[in-house]
């Protein structure tokens, strides 16, 4: 990641990493509209308040995106029941670009279906490009825990391609 | 020997997520490239403040008329950015019957202006609206 701690344009950091932080924030909102909420949200705190803060700025930014996320969460909370409802079910934009790899397809099919406490692991893993103790530290687990759920998911998402490759 | 799981970790690193709308690109820019300029219609406020209260001072003091200096803003600008619109997932009501949400998203800028300090004062309100779009069924 280049260094956010340096006098660089935001554009130029949001352009380079603006989509993972939006798949990132997928992972706790109800809605794509939520997660882009949450990005901007969470993105302003980062870059004006805590990118010269010491200690690992992509740490900062996924504490930031999962601040802003539960933030939203309560908020929402607070609607009405048939609204939920509407924003659980009204699930229709793929979280990743279109792929010509029937692989990567089906694996980009397959992380969605993944138990949210696996899928979070996986998605701070690879696109937050967190540890194993990091990621534990977001989402208040062991890293023992992080790595065992992350193992598990690693299985779930084998059974899930070898399933759609037989269809 | 490969190890299965980095195998499976390097092919998902090569998904390519989805970019945040557009819209967020444009708010992030009204949020942080302007700073200075916010601060110095902030100033131009706190300024023309301190002036009027000065005048009133310098009025009550010297026995004259206090000077109008309130701010008399005119409506120079009015836009509204280009509804977007969501339509979702039909969903099934309580009733039985089914309907379509329909998100809209838009903004109302205005700006206003005080021609006599040539400070300017910007509104910005963006709206969100949802409704449900019955839908018949045969």
């Amino acid at each position: 990641m280049p260094d956010a701690h340096a006098d660089q344009d935001w554009r130029a950091w949001f352009a380079e990493h603006g989509a993972r932080l939006r798949l990132i924030a997928r992972q706790w909102t109800r809605s794509e509209a939520d997660a882009d909420d949450v990005v901007q949200e969470a993105f302003v705190r980062f870059w004006k308040h805590q990118r010269h803060l010491p200690g690992d700025p992509n740490a900062l930014v996924v504490t930031s995106i999962r601040r802003a996320a539960l933030d939203l969460l309560r908020r929402t909370d607070r609607r009405g029941v048939r609204e939920q409802a509407v924003a659980a079910d009204t699930e229709t934009v793929a979280w990743f670009e279109p792929e010509a790899d029937p692989r990567l397809q089906a694996l980009a099919r397959s992380l969605p279906l993944l138990p949210p406490e696996q899928r979070e692991v996986v998605v701070l893993k690879v696109w937050g490009g967190l540890t194993f103790d990091q990621v534990g530290g977001q989402l208040e687990i062991s890293p023992n825990t992080a790595a065992s759920r992350w193992r598990y998911a690693m299985e779930a998402l084998r059974k899930l391609i070898t399933a759609r490759a037989h269809d | 020997m490969t190890d299965p799981d980095h195998d499976l970790e390097l092919a998902l690193a090569r998904l390519r997520p989805r970019a945040p709308a557009p819209a967020v690109s444009a708010a992030l820019a009204r949020e942080l490239d302007a700073p200075s300029a916010r601060r110095g219609v902030i100033l131009a406020w706190a300024a023309g403040l301190t002036a009027a209260a000065a005048a009133l001072v310098c009025g009550l003091f010297l026995g004259a008329a206090p000077v109008d200096e309130t701010p008399a803003y005119q409506l120079v600008r009015a836009e509204q950015s280009p509804a977007n619109i969501e339509v979702l997932r039909p969903i099934r009501l309580d009733d039985g019957s089914f309907a379509r949400p329909v998100r809209v998203r838009w903004d109302n800028t205005t700006q206003w202006e005080d021609p006599r300090t040539r400070t300017r004062f910007i509104n910005y309100r963006p709206n969100e609206a949802t409704a449900l779009l019955p839908l018949e069924t045969y």
